[in-house]
């Protein structure tokens, strides 16, 4: 897979790539994220990932280690970290010969499904991947049609036709709010945390 | 004077860069502020500053000999900023304990030291920043893991004697709901809702353009929001010599 030459707008080591996909989806990036775990760079190379985007959604995972391509390429990725991680702005247009290759093509969400674990963020990507330019918020139709495709095969995500953000984003309100009214719940999560600072501080010799 | 604060949430992606240097813009205009990406291992706070081309970052700085602080502070945007490099040799090379003499430092000679945290709590590097602050800001998205994330960031804090200043929700689109979630996670934090920050094409179209949002969308509601955190922060009239003294004696093992 041959990539043009990007500008490069981030560059950074990470522990996963979250913030990178955030970013990417947040400015609308056309272009593409490398990758290189860095356990590749003390020991062998073990070959990089490539993630490509097309407005900040993920379409093109590429491995160079396993040269595998697509889903598997996520899959390969996933076990990997931290990571240096690259992010590389194209031109519009740039990337079309790549991502017209289908069997590189991955779902819009599951870059954030299987590299960070984030349904909310892949969630926000999917409807991404379906608004217009500069709409990211809209809920309008989705457009592309082989990346529909491949999200229905290779998700299980029950993701309505009409209206899928407003449902979700209700769901996900009465998620939260209930998640708040748990005091047992929330009262557990600061006592397990308080633990593990204290544990640290002691550890660290704060 | 001098009060620092930590920016910080226990997740990437919440706009932390962002709020950091929004936050910056907006005190600026009563106060002066420092920025530093203490976010060590990410450089991050360069490619929103305008800062992609300078020589010499706080990497420079934290290497045994290194450039002494003075030469990683840049003036942009009415701030000093001090910027992470990108490059990952630097980054191994660099000792982050030495931030605290980088923060005494910078304390002598600003009234407001804002650290960008990174968005881990998995080494002392990275948990350094919310150790040295006089208090934190808990960036949020009105979500359940980054309000589970933020809670564990207050108890860090406050374990090691860090206050909480208040809360950010970020990235928020449903005004109504944000009504009904802010006082409900209110009652778990130890500091108010600072503000509720939109979630809006204005934030993404000012991280495309490389430019801090108080820069490229002033009038913004964004940017409207910031101002509001900002004056909701009442910073605090810290002596700077004690200040410095206490980063200076912050007890820090050798290295990560």
């Amino acid at each position: 897979m041959r990539l043009p030459d990007g500008r490069l707008v981030r560059s950074r080591v990470v522990t996963d790539p979250r913030t990178a996909l955030v970013d990417a989806l947040d400015r609308e990036t056309t272009g593409y994220a490398v990758l290189e775990p860095q356990g590749s760079l003390l020991l062998d190379a073990d070959g990089q990932g490539i993630v490509t985007f097309e407005r900040g959604v993920p379409v093109v995972a590429y491995h160079t280690g396993t040269e595998r391509g697509g889903p598997p390429a996520l899959a390969d990725l996933a076990a990997e970290g931290p990571y240096r991680l690259e992010l590389f702005a194209v031109d519009a247009g740039a990337l079309d010969r790549v991502h017209a290759r289908d069997s590189l093509c991955v779902p819009p969400g599951m870059a954030a499904e299987r590299l960070v674990g984030d349904s909310t963020l892949a969630e926000r990507t999917r409807e991404a991947s379906s608004a217009p330019a500069g709409t990211v918020e809209s809920n309008a139709g989705r457009s592309r049609g082989v990346r529909d495709e491949s999200d229905d095969a290779v998700t299980t995500v029950d993701h309505a036709e009409s209206d899928p953000g407003d449902e979700t984003d209700d769901r996900q309100v009465g998620a939260v709010e209930a998640f708040l009214d748990d005091e047992e719940k929330v009262a557990a999560i600061r006592a397990e945390a308080r633990e593990e600072a204290e544990a640290r501080a002691e550890e660290w010799g704060f | 004077m001098v009060e620092a604060f930590a920016i910080a949430s226990g997740k990437g992606g919440t706009g932390k860069t962002t709020s950091t240097l929004a936050l910056g813009m907006a005190l600026a205009a009563e106060y002066d502020v420092t920025v530093v990406d203490a976010d060590m291992g990410m450089a991050n706070l360069l490619f929103h500053a305008d800062l992609e081309a300078v020589e010499t970052t706080l990497h420079d700085v934290l290497v045994e000999g290194g450039a002494p602080v003075e030469a990683a502070v840049y003036e942009r945007h009415g701030l000093s900023v001090v910027p992470c490099g990108t490059s990952l040799a630097d980054f191994s090379a660099a000792d982050p304990t030495r931030l605290r003499d980088v923060v005494a430092t910078l304390a002598a000679d600003t009234d407001v030291i804002l650290l960008d945290s990174a968005a881990t709590l998995s080494s002392r590097a990275a948990v350094l920043p919310v150790v040295l602050a006089d208090r934190v800001v808990v960036v949020l998205e009105p979500t359940i893991p980054s309000l589970s994330d933020g809670l564990k960031v207050q108890e860090y804090a406050t374990s090691y004697d860090t206050d909480t200043a208040g809360i950010l929700f970020n990235k928020v689109r449903d005004d109504d709901a944000i009504s009904r979630i802010a006082p409900k996670a209110e009652r778990y934090f130890d500091g108010p809702t600072l503000a509720t920050v939109p979630a809006s094409g204005d934030v993404r179209a000012a991280r495309r353009a490389g430019r801090p949002l108080l820069a490229h969308a002033p009038t913004s509601g964004a940017a409207a929001a910031y101002r509001e955190a900002a004056r909701a922060l009442e910073v605090r009239d810290g002596d700077s010599g004690t200040v410095a003294d206490r980063f200076r004696s912050a007890v820090v093992p050798e290295s990560p």
